[in-house]
């Protein structure tokens, strides 16, 4: 199998991959590519492949088939410059309990060959970031699960790497932690750096550049979060609210609607080729056969409906979600 | 160049700092780690005394039997090998009672032993025992041949004195004494060993040994298994870290903890219990260091083969219990078949017993082969380890 040329500029890219487990595909057929400075979220349900997709590109797994590329060079020959432009965050605690907070991201920075004298402000600042510095004296098997995850943040930063795979850094974590941790991961992207981060929960594609949705262990969209919204819909969304039940045939003949769904009897969603041009014809319709608008807006559809919008789509065309279990097991 | 053997320098040392702090944060672990075999040295040392009590035994001596019914006769014949309990002549009795186990040893005397030598006809000596234990039935064995060899003397001093009484009253007098006669020689005998025989002493630079193996392999094989099961080897497979520097860290880490270990052991062992170190210390320390490099090497190759940590617990228990049967701390490894022996030496302890045993009780080591085996052997793991890591870190595959 051909794969195609590495994208030009593209820190991370990856063309054609898959991977199997004694038979049962985990991955198939992957392509993606990050641009330098952007953050690519890799969104997807639980055994859908995400952790699979990071470990080969961190080079802890072999693809079966396909090609990848990080920093130019392939994951499984990673060069030891290449290595220490790079850093990874575990899906699960992966640090050494008996070892205080400070210890742990002392080590890891020692792994990336810091030494004594630069590490010391190093740890302070990567432990700062995560606000973690408190509790510094800390053994890490005590900090409370949030603590943790971003312990294992502070260690995948502490030797300021150009390229980071966090691993569901959000898993398990309530509400304000998670949006503390989004916003860190968002200020290393202004720093410049490329970040690939992997999540189940569809909302926080929000927070991301780029989003790559996945399911059953294939790609299913890949855009800005903007861009998928729109793949989904095929346009514009219109909330439109009226003062008496409407029949919504009274709108088939404005040429700028696409399509027509009523989910109660005075109201009405539309999907129109441009709100903007829609909404005076729209208008004028209405006033024809007498109703009265009382609301129209434009509707954001939320990152779970697209998602669940694009699955369903995905399903419909493969017919089978064949191969989670052994995602799972991945 | 410098730069990189800098930063392998740092590694190297981030993970020995690492493997100490872990084992100084376990109070538990550290505790059993030191004051562990220093109780079972000292339990040993002051506990062990080597004797053995005598075997409880029943003499039986015919009605009509020219032979002494005194149990201090008997016991003479083997001292402190025998306790008479009794002595009577209803032989089917005493038999009963040693198969109850009520006695150890059964003597049944002939009836006229005298006569008979006289006659020129050997009689019979009947000794039965019950006995399960393989080292209690050679100790059985050794007792009756001395008390044997002793009665056998003792027929032949009597019938020598009523020879020597008959021919002094046909020829006069004659200075044979019938003891003569009976033991024309005896041993003069003296242990020419630089130092005293004794249990504490032979057996404490084997207890040092086993207990130094016993660590360094305990303590190795759960920390490979820990990071490969915990995640932590993820992080070394994307960090710029090789096989060699992770390797490294750990032996010099372990290496340090298991010297400490050895030397409070040691310390107990030469002050607290008296025990020689004729070579002086530089060369049992570098005994230990061998010792200490080949061990860690068979924890380290646990670590990285065993799938859970129950597994690489079991296998060092097995090591263990290899080490107590072959490596000569029980059983002499000469005492084994040819290619059983080879195994024995495959064992680091095997070395470590034979080599510290001649430094500290003979002052020199005879057997340099073993030396150099231990080298063998800890060079031979340290690369089998690395090989097996490089593979482990490559990817998850491996």
């Amino acid at each position: 199998m051909s794969n195609p040329p590495v994208a030009e500029n593209a820190i991370i890219d990856m063309a054609g991959v898959t991977r199997q487990f004694n038979g049962v595909t985990a991955v198939r057929d992957m392509s993606l590519t990050v641009p330098a400075g952007r953050i690519l979220g890799l969104i997807g349900p639980s055994g859908s492949g995400k952790t699979t997709a990071i470990r080969m590109l961190t080079g802890t797994l072999r693809p079966s088939e396909g090609r990848i590329r990080v920093l130019g060079e392939e994951p499984l020959h990673f060069s030891r410059a290449v290595r220490e432009q790079i850093a990874y965050m575990p899906q699960l605690f992966s640090l050494y309990p008996d070892l205080t907070a400070r210890e742990n991201v002392g080590f890891v920075a020692a792994l990336y060959g810091i030494s004594w004298f630069g590490r010391r402000r190093r740890v302070k600042r990567a432990l700062e970031i995560v606000e973690l510095w408190d509790a510094r004296n800390r053994r890490a098997g005590r900090l409370s699960g949030g603590m943790q995850r971003r312990l294992e943040l502070a260690c995948a930063i502490v030797h300021e790497p150009s390229v980071l795979f966090v691993d569901e850094p959000t898993s398990g974590i309530d509400p304000m932690l998670r949006l503390s941790i989004w916003n860190e991961l968002r200020q290393m992207r202004d720093e410049g750096r490329t970040l690939l981060v992997t999540t189940q929960v569809v909302a926080e594609a929000e927070y991301c550049d780029q989003v790559a949705l996945i399911a059953d262990g294939t790609l299913i969209a890949l855009g800005s979060p903007e861009s998928l919204r729109e793949s989904v819909f095929g346009g514009d969304m219109l909330e439109l609210e009226t003062d008496h039940a409407v029949d919504p045939e009274i709108v088939a003949g404005v040429g700028e609607v696409l399509s027509v769904t009523q989910p109660a009897a005075r109201k009405l969603m539309l999907v129109v080729t441009d709100a903007g041009t829609a909404t005076p014809l729209l208008m004028d319709a209405f006033s024809r056969h007498s109703v009265n608008v009382v609301r129209l807006e434009e509707h954001q559809p939320t990152f779970d409906e697209v998602f669940a919008s694009l699955v369903q789509r995905h399903r419909a065309q493969n017919g089978t979600d064949a191969g989670a279990k052994a995602r799972d097991a991945a | 160049m410098l730069h990189d053997a800098w930063r392998s320098l740092v590694r190297v040392t981030s993970f020995m700092g690492k493997e100490l702090r872990e084992v100084i944060r376990r109070p538990g672990v550290l505790l059993s780690l030191v004051i562990g075999p220093f109780l079972i040295m000292l339990l040993f040392g002051l506990g062990y005394t080597g004797a053995r009590s005598p075997f409880d035994t029943e003499i039986v001596v015919p009605e009509g039997s020219d032979l002494p019914t005194d149990p201090g006769f008997y016991e003479d014949l083997a001292p402190g090998r025998i306790h008479v309990v009794s002595i009577g002549s209803d032989r089917p009795a005493a038999e009963q009672r040693l198969r109850d186990q009520k006695t150890d040893l059964l003597v049944i005397v002939p009836e006229n032993a005298t006569q008979e030598l006289q006659a020129g006809r050997q009689t019979e000596l009947l000794v039965a025992w019950n006995q399960v234990d393989p080292v209690y039935d050679q100790l059985a064995n050794l007792a009756v041949s001395t008390m044997v060899s002793e009665l056998n003397a003792e027929i032949i001093r009597q019938a020598a004195a009523e020879g020597i009484s008959i021919a002094g009253g046909q020829l006069g007098t004659t200075n044979i004494s019938p003891d003569v006669v009976a033991k024309p020689t005896k041993a003069v005998t003296s242990n020419v060993s630089p130092t005293k025989a004794t249990v504490t002493n032979f057996f404490a630079p084997a207890v040092l040994a086993l207990v130094l193996q016993h660590l360094a392999v305990t303590l190795t094989a759960l920390s490979m298994v820990r990071e490969r099961l915990g995640g932590q080897i993820d992080l070394f497979r994307v960090a710029p870290v090789n096989s060699m520097e992770v390797l490294v860290g750990k032996y010099i880490a372990y290496a340090i903890l298991s010297l400490l270990v050895t030397l409070s052991v040691g310390a107990l062992m030469v002050f607290g219990l008296g025990v020689p170190i004729l070579s002086g210390y530089l060369a049992a320390l570098g005994i230990v260091l061998l010792l200490t490099f080949a061990s860690l090497g068979v924890g380290l190759l646990i670590s990285l083969i065993a799938d859970s940590e129950r597994q690489a617990v079991q296998l060092s228990m097995l090591v263990l219990l290899a080490s107590v049967f072959f490596s000569g701390f029980v059983l002499p490894v000469s005492d084994f078949i040819g290619p059983v022996q080879y195994f024995s030496y495959l064992l680091p302890v095997t070395h470590g017993i034979q080599t510290l045993q001649e430094a500290m009780l003979r002052g020199g080591v005879s057997t340099w082969w073993m030396l150099a085996a231990l080298a063998g052997i800890g060079i031979a793991l340290y690369l089998l380890s690395l090989l097996r890591l490089r593979s482990v870190l490559k990817s998850a595959d491996s």
